[in-house]
């Protein structure tokens, strides 16, 4: 009792803490929209760092990192054998809740930033992202099912890093421009900003914004899911309609 | 110009789309097949999910085999009786090739599956084709008759129990090998996105012995009837029927099968038999590297349960 009086007499002693840097970020849209001719798109996130007096003085420069992660998905890693001289899925391994999408963009590489310890719990980076369960104080064990994971989703622009793409526009502003490509899963995306200095994370913001199919699109995904029976029945009349309107079309007598 | 397919929701060039279809379009106006299993595989190779490619590409075989149906209705050359039969097992076919499509999607075995069918189909069919076409050529060549086949000859398949008559074909055959025979190209049309008619039309004429006028109308008329089911079914059983990517391929189709048409009747019967003896071939003997060819890349993700 006596000793928490006396800590908090020290601390009313003090004049004020020194105080950590605060992150304010914003994305240039909150809803990218797929028409029928959508062939990719872009999400620029901006950024500040608002310090005040008592914000204490870094030695290290500031660092930032960027992810956009896409929506959580179960997979398989399937690895083909050699089975009676064809080759066929054999070995398997299931990767839970991994994303769907993620650009990751930084300041510097990756390993200057932070060092693994920092990385694994926060499960940034390819090194650190978890694909069983939830980021650990430890790094992830790798088979080699995962690490074909992640070459197959880079293999696909699914998956990018680009450790410069950060780019600081005054010494608190920033902003990371991330390509979204053309095979861009449907979803809610989440926009982590992490502020680095020295290899210490000093504050980390989160933001959604959603990737969505245009008014057609979205109607036709919607009728083939919602209902299936009418959508194939539609399906089967306008194949139908479709080869009799050629038949009466090129019809010779 | 980019068409955004939505449901295997990636975009692919329209002009691409209309071309695959005007071309496998022309080839089966030519041959007078439906050209499934030609254009399944296109698509995959250029990058559609096999449970897409497949479901789509029946939607497509509808509108071909419909503006063919019509064609051969107009000229009284279709066995109604037969074509239902064939189309009324081919159904209960196609619910079974459906329902073990997606037993394999699961497993992860799908891809392994539809490469082994196309190489024992394609390799067998092409393989018998081409060389009953060569032998037909040789004779025609040293002036020798084949041996004419009667319609009144039947094997011992025709002499199975349940005989049922089929007028327009003049036949009295057992309904079994009928029943047999739709619906097992009804299971491999659904579970390899192909129409079949380059199984069932030499089915019908070495097997069955039906008049080779009367075939092919009614193995059209089969096709549409066991395709819009198909659609049907993988529409509410898979979800994965892409109704934009079928358009587009169905518009191509039919334009690329009006041309075909045109060409074939200009071409000799044994030719074009050995043609399509040696495309069917190729399509198989691609498949057969893949499996035998080490790949380049040994591993693959799907999303758990298919897709």
């Amino acid at each position: 009792m006596i000793r928490a009086l006396l800590l908090a007499a020290t601390l009313a002693l003090v004049p004020s803490l020194p105080r950590a840097e605060t992150l304010v970020t914003a994305l240039s849209t909150e809803r990218v929209s797929i028409e029928s001719n959508f062939t990719g798109s872009g999400v620029v996130i901006f950024g500040t760092i608002e310090r005040d007096q008592q914000t204490v003085s870094r030695g290290a420069p500031y660092e930032i990192v960027v992810t956009l992660t896409g929506p959580l998905r179960s997979m398989v890693a399937r690895r083909k054998e050699r089975v009676a001289g064809i080759w066929i899925n054999r070995a398997a391994r299931d990767l839970s809740r991994v994303p769907s999408f993620l650009a990751i963009a930084t300041t510097a590489p990756m390993a200057d930033v932070a060092g693994n310890p920092v990385r694994a719990k926060q499960g940034l980076g390819f090194d650190m992202l978890p694909t069983r369960g939830l980021p650990d104080a430890l790094p992830p064990v790798r088979t080699e099912f995962d690490a074909a994971f992640f070459r197959l989703m880079q293999d696909k622009g699914l998956f990018s890093l680009d450790e410069s793409s950060v780019e600081f526009l005054s010494p608190q502003l920033f902003r990371a421009p991330i390509a979204l490509p053309a095979n861009v899963p449907i979803g809610w995306y989440t926009a982590t900003v992490y502020l680095f200095s020295g290899g210490v994370l000093l504050a980390e913001t989160t933001q959604d914004f959603s990737i969505l199919k245009g008014g057609f699109e979205q109607a036709i995904t919607n009728l083939a899911h919602q209902r299936p029976a009418l959508y194939g029945l539609a399906t089967v009349v306008v194949a139908c309609f479709t080869g009799w309107l050629a038949g009466v079309a090129f019809r010779k007598d | 110009m980019d068409l955004y397919l939505p449901i295997a929701e990636m975009p692919m060039n329209v002009f691409l789309l209309l071309g695959m279809g005007a071309a496998v379009g022309f080839l089966s106006g030519m041959f007078g097949v439906g050209g499934g299993f030609l254009l399944t595989p296109l698509l995959i190779f250029s990058g559609i999910s096999p449970a897409v490619a497949v479901a789509s590409v029946s939607s497509q075989i509808v509108a071909n085999s419909a503006s063919g149906v019509l064609a051969y209705l107009r000229k009284k050359t279709v066995d109604l009786k037969l074509g239902l039969y064939l189309t009324l097992s081919g159904i209960i076919g196609s619910t079974l090739g459906v329902w073990v499509y997606g037993v394999l999607r699961g497993l992860g075995q799908l891809d392994v599956v539809i490469a082994l069918c196309y190489v024992a189909f394609l390799g067998t069919i092409g393989v018998l084709m081409a060389v009953e076409a060569v032998r037909a050529i040789i004779a025609k060549r040293r002036g020798t008759p084949l041996p004419v086949r009667r319609p009144g000859q039947h094997g011992w398949i025709a002499g199975l129990p349940l005989r049922i008559r089929f007028h327009r074909s003049r036949l009295y055959i057992s309904a079994l090998p009928v029943i047999a025979l739709g619906a097992s190209i009804g299971f491999l049309g659904a579970l390899l996105g192909i129409g079949g008619g380059f199984i069932m039309v030499p089915a019908l004429i070495y097997l069955l012995r039906v008049p080779t006028t009367i075939v092919i109308g009614t193995t059209l008329l089969q096709t549409l009837g066991t395709m819009a089911f198909t659609t049907f079914m993988q529409s509410t059983m898979n979800e994965t029927v892409d109704v934009i990517l079928g358009l587009a391929l169905m518009v191509g189709g039919v334009v690329g099968a009006q041309f075909g048409a045109r060409v074939g009747q200009s071409l000799r019967g044994e030719t074009l038999r050995l043609l399509l003896g040696l495309l069917v071939l190729s399509v198989g003997l691609r498949f057969a590297v893949d499996l035998v060819a080490m790949p380049e890349e040994l591993y693959s993700i799907s999303r758990m349960g298919g897709g």
